[in-house]
């Protein structure tokens, strides 16, 4: 009984930041939520993962960025022996109502798409987490210098490939 | 300049609104949980007592004499590989039986033959006798009292 509720204080607290930021690296909703439900089952089954663990938000990304890293590489074997030509991915972003906010998130989830996967972990946890670099450092086992070097080179590739549409919305604002 | 310009773009791509997760995931998501401790309570319960001690009487019982054991799987071995060698040779004396010779074969088919022309017959004279319909008893005495 004590299981099944930290389990679900441990989901309430915790799911939807862990969708986020998998679906963001996955792309892939059906994806997203086996890593998700593994992780849970994970935590479920092996309850002391979390005893002693200071930062539970840091050591569920590691465990979502992790297993996230393992299926990105899997799926590259496979996609490289099988041809996956109708591979559709999902937006990580909510749909907007503005057309220019629904246009610009688009690119952005394209381009977001486009960083390498280590650039790409680090941008989303400082944007849309709020992790200072100390904390994506611990979250990602890297030093914060690393965390903030890799933040910069993936935001200023976001900036040059959005930049004619964000000066373009800044003018109408 | 440049920096200002940076937290600009910055602060524009943080407003932009992650997708929600789907509602119903909750409740399969912790439904599989559940499960999951509940076998992992079950995985810790294998080291209790009942099984443990069972494995171990079972062990106490076979190892003092693995040779006695060992010699008697033998002798079950032999005996299985005698008796499905004995099987085997039911189907050779099977296909080594001579066939029936065709006299046979032709009296065995007018024998069938008459057999079918008897019932045949005999569902026909059935078919012209009128069929008993039973009748309540009180009816069958008003019958024999006329």
């Amino acid at each position: 009984m004590r299981r099944e509720t930290e389990i679900e204080r441990l989901y309430d607290g915790h799911a939807q930041p862990l969708y986020a930021f998998l679906l963001n690296l996955t792309r892939d909703e059906a994806d997203t939520r086996d890593l998700l439900q593994d992780i849970f089952v994970k935590l479920a089954r092996e309850p002391e993962l979390l005893s002693g663990v200071r930062d539970e938000r840091a050591f569920l990304i590691r465990l979502a960025h992790n297993a996230a890293i393992d299926l990105i590489r899997l799926r590259g074997t496979r996609d490289k022996t099988k041809e996956n030509f109708a591979a559709e991915t999902v937006s990580p972003f909510a749909p907007a109502n503005d057309p220019d906010e629904k246009i610009f998130r688009e690119e952005l989830a394209s381009a977001l798409a486009e960083l390498p996967e280590e650039q790409h972990a680090v941008v989303h946890l400082k944007l849309w987490e709020e992790l200072t670099f100390e904390e994506i450092a611990a979250a990602l086992d890297i030093s914060p210098n690393t965390a903030a070097s890799r933040y910069r080179y993936g935001l200023d590739k976001l900036r040059d490939r959005l930049r004619p549409l964000h000066e373009e919305m800044k003018k109408a604002e | 300049m440049m920096n200002e310009e940076m937290e600009q773009f910055e602060r524009r791509l943080s407003r932009q609104s992650l997708r929600r997760i789907p509602a119903e995931w909750r409740a399969e998501i912790l439904r599989e949980g559940r499960r999951a401790a509940v076998a992992g309570i079950g995985d810790a319960g294998t080291a209790s007592l009942p099984i443990l001690n069972w494995r171990m009487a079972l062990a106490n019982f076979f190892w003092p004499h693995p040779k006695a054991w060992a010699g008697l799987a033998a002798v079950w071995i032999l005996i299985f590989a005698v008796d499905f060698s004995v099987r085997d040779k039911s189907p050779v004396v099977a296909e080594k039986a001579v066939p029936p010779s065709p006299e046979v074969i032709v009296e065995l088919k007018q024998q069938q033959q008459m057999l079918a022309e008897l019932i045949g017959a005999n569902q026909a004279r059935e078919a012209g006798l009128p069929r008993f319909l039973p009748q309540p008893r009180s009816e069958r005495v008003e019958i024999l009292m006329t």
